[in-house]
């Protein structure tokens, strides 16, 4: 017994400190998962033209992810820039038009959606919809991206 | 200071030295790098190297000492001490490693040869290893700290260029050091479960203080001064630990509890709640007081009673140093791979943030392109991504920057969790030769 206490004293040191530090989420101290886009989720709300079209462009992105088996955040990486897409595309087993006809689709959804609940105003879905199903997709994401310098804030 | 007493602080300054370079480079690698525009994998060869050298030369420098202990341990300072000018002055990559492994060269031939001077001057061969053993320790818990301050307050081509006036103010002990006249006689066997205990704790002890260290600086983003502050908690608790450990009885004993106190050390530094240097502190003194007690315990046990103590002692340092590349080989690959899924993880997490924060909707966009523009020129490490908020104190902002920050601080800290378990794994596993060791008994 004398010579088992110092053992016996180590391993409760040890357990007690590990096991301490695991009840107070050392376990589950790791990035926050992302959260499933096709599931419903909460939006951050603010009002105006670009909150409405904030709304728009989120139902978008979670449309054309869950459309594609992605996460929202993955395809918002992947349309930063061409290589990024390219990158995504090869990635996933995904062919760059489907990503663009997701986007599309997702875009007018959103559209739609967000018009029937009186978010944005008529004429503005009419406009975003024409681009949506009319212009490169390209186009209507570099638009996006440069939102700031066509819509008020 | 009585001849004798300054003879042995020298000794133990050299023995502490040579050790301390097994790891002294640690935060020092990015400036290396840097440098001499290497790449990661080919970085980690200064520390790789002088490590697989110095395992390789220990057991022929210590046959050479037991033969003539005072001309080899001179010449062994001379060369570290040359060695040390070449890595401080080297002009290419080349270059340095060359002359870390002459470092390392060097280094094999002091360490082994000091163990026989001390043996020479002092009462008896346990104080002489009792001594060794505690210079030793204190050298490769001390190395990554000792690096770090000395890297960010003079820059890494110091850590070398202040080892040559260390290393030839140690020749002073060697002028008219005793030696033993040695008795012919074969040399008995290395005591295989001892030593094979030994790999495997200092494999976990590469685990403890490399990655500690990068989790401090790299993942935390702390300078690396105060990252040298915060890990000189485990030199000080296993110097305390070795003038405790007589305390408990029997040395298998002793080094049992030690490997369970490192495993349940790293355990905790693979579990931690939180990126704040603070919660190191409980697991550093685990592992720092395991240390001390498990690799006295064991070199002293690898020695006891086996002679040649020197050509022992080889053996424990070659033992020791070849765990460090094991633990290297083993836990380098499980944390690059572990850093690379967390920072996507990391990336995700952060646009999900952005996309969700409560700051104006068009101006998301600016901040998203200015946080992958910090992502991008991190170049893979944990970016700082406060120059993306500068010019914006509204609440909304403070709490997207605060936001992202923590998931940056969870990808770091998660990034190392695997390899820290990893060690507390090899740390336990030492109990298994230690377990043989008691059976033969």
């Amino acid at each position: 017994m004398r010579l088992a206490a110092p053992l016996l004293a180590a391993a409760a040191l040890g357990l007690g400190l590990a096991g301490t530090y695991a009840a107070l989420g050392g376990g589950s101290y790791k990035p926050v998962a992302v959260a499933d886009p096709c599931a419903q989720r909460q939006r951050p709300g603010s009002g105006g033209v670009s909150g409405g079209i904030e709304s728009v462009v989120l139902s978008a992105l979670d449309g054309a992810a869950c459309t594609l088996g992605v996460s929202r955040e993955e395809l918002v990486l992947a349309l930063r820039s061409t290589s990024a897409l390219h990158s995504f595309a090869r990635s996933n087993g995904i062919a760059e038009n489907e990503v663009d006809d997701a986007v599309r689709a997702g875009i007018v959804r959103a559209v739609d959606d967000a018009a029937r609940s009186g978010s944005i105003e008529p004429r503005t879905a009419g406009l975003l919809r024409t681009a949506a199903e009319r212009l490169p997709i390209g186009f209507v994401l570099d638009l996006i991206r440069g939102a700031t310098r066509f819509l008020p804030g | 200071m009585t001849q004798p007493a300054a003879r042995r602080l020298l000794l133990g300054l050299a023995v502490a030295l040579a050790l301390a370079d097994g790891s002294v480079v640690t935060l020092a690698l990015p400036d290396i790098l840097a440098d001499f525009d290497v790449e990661i994998p080919t970085v980690a060869w200064v520390l790789t190297s002088y490590n697989i050298v110095l395992a390789l030369a220990a057991v022929p420098a210590a046959l050479l000492a037991r033969r003539r202990a005072r001309t080899v341990c001179v010449t062994g300072v001379v060369v570290f001490a040359v060695a040390s000018a070449a890595c401080a002055v080297a002009p290419s990559f080349a270059v340095l490693l060359g002359a870390r492994c002459l470092q390392a060269l060097g280094g094999a031939a002091l360490i082994t040869a000091s163990l026989e001077l001390l043996a020479a001057q002092e009462p008896s061969d346990e104080d002489a290893v009792r001594l060794w053993v505690r210079a030793g320790i204190l050298g490769a818990a001390l190395g990554p700290a000792a690096g770090g301050i000395v890297t960010q307050v003079l820059g890494w081509e110091w850590i070398f260029a202040l080892q040559v006036p260390a290393a030839l103010v140690a020749l002073a002990a060697m002028r008219g050091a005793p030696t033993r006249e040695q008795v012919a006689g074969p040399s008995e066997r290395p005591d295989v479960p001892i030593n094979a205990a030994l790999a495997l704790l200092s494999a976990a002890l590469a685990a403890a203080l490399f990655l500690l260290v990068l989790l401090l600086v790299n993942g935390w983003r702390l300078e690396p001064a105060a990252a040298g502050v915060v890990v000189t908690v485990m030199p000080v608790a296993a110097v305390l630990a070795t003038r405790y450990a007589g305390r408990i009885e029997g040395l298998l004993v002793r080094a049992a509890a030690g490997a369970i106190l490192v495993a349940g050390g790293l355990a905790a530094l693979g579990l931690l709640p939180g990126a704040n240097w603070l919660w190191t502190i409980p697991p550093q003194v685990l592992v720092g007081a395991g240390l001390g007690l498990a690799l006295s315990a064991l070199t002293q046990r690898a020695l006891a009673g086996r002679a040649p103590q020197v050509l022992h002692g080889g053996w424990t340092i070659a033992s020791r140093h070849a765990g460090v590349v094991l633990g290297l080989l083993l836990l380098t690959p499980l944390f690059t791979a572990a850093l690379d899924r967390n920072q996507d993880e990391a990336l995700a997490a952060g646009t999900a943030a952005v996309l969700d924060s409560a700051v104006p909707p068009l101006d998301k966009l600016r901040v998203a392109q200015d946080v992958l523009t910090e992502v991008d020129r991190a170049q893979g490490r944990m970016p700082d991504v406060a120059p993306a908020f500068q010019g914006h104190d509204e609440p909304a902002y403070r709490s997207l920057e605060a936001a992202l920050v923590d998931q940056l601080d969870r990808a770091a800290t998660n990034a190392f969790s695997s390899s820290f378990l990893l060690g507390a794994g090899l740390a336990l596993a030492a109990l298994v030769p230690l377990a043989f060791a008691v059976r033969r008994r």
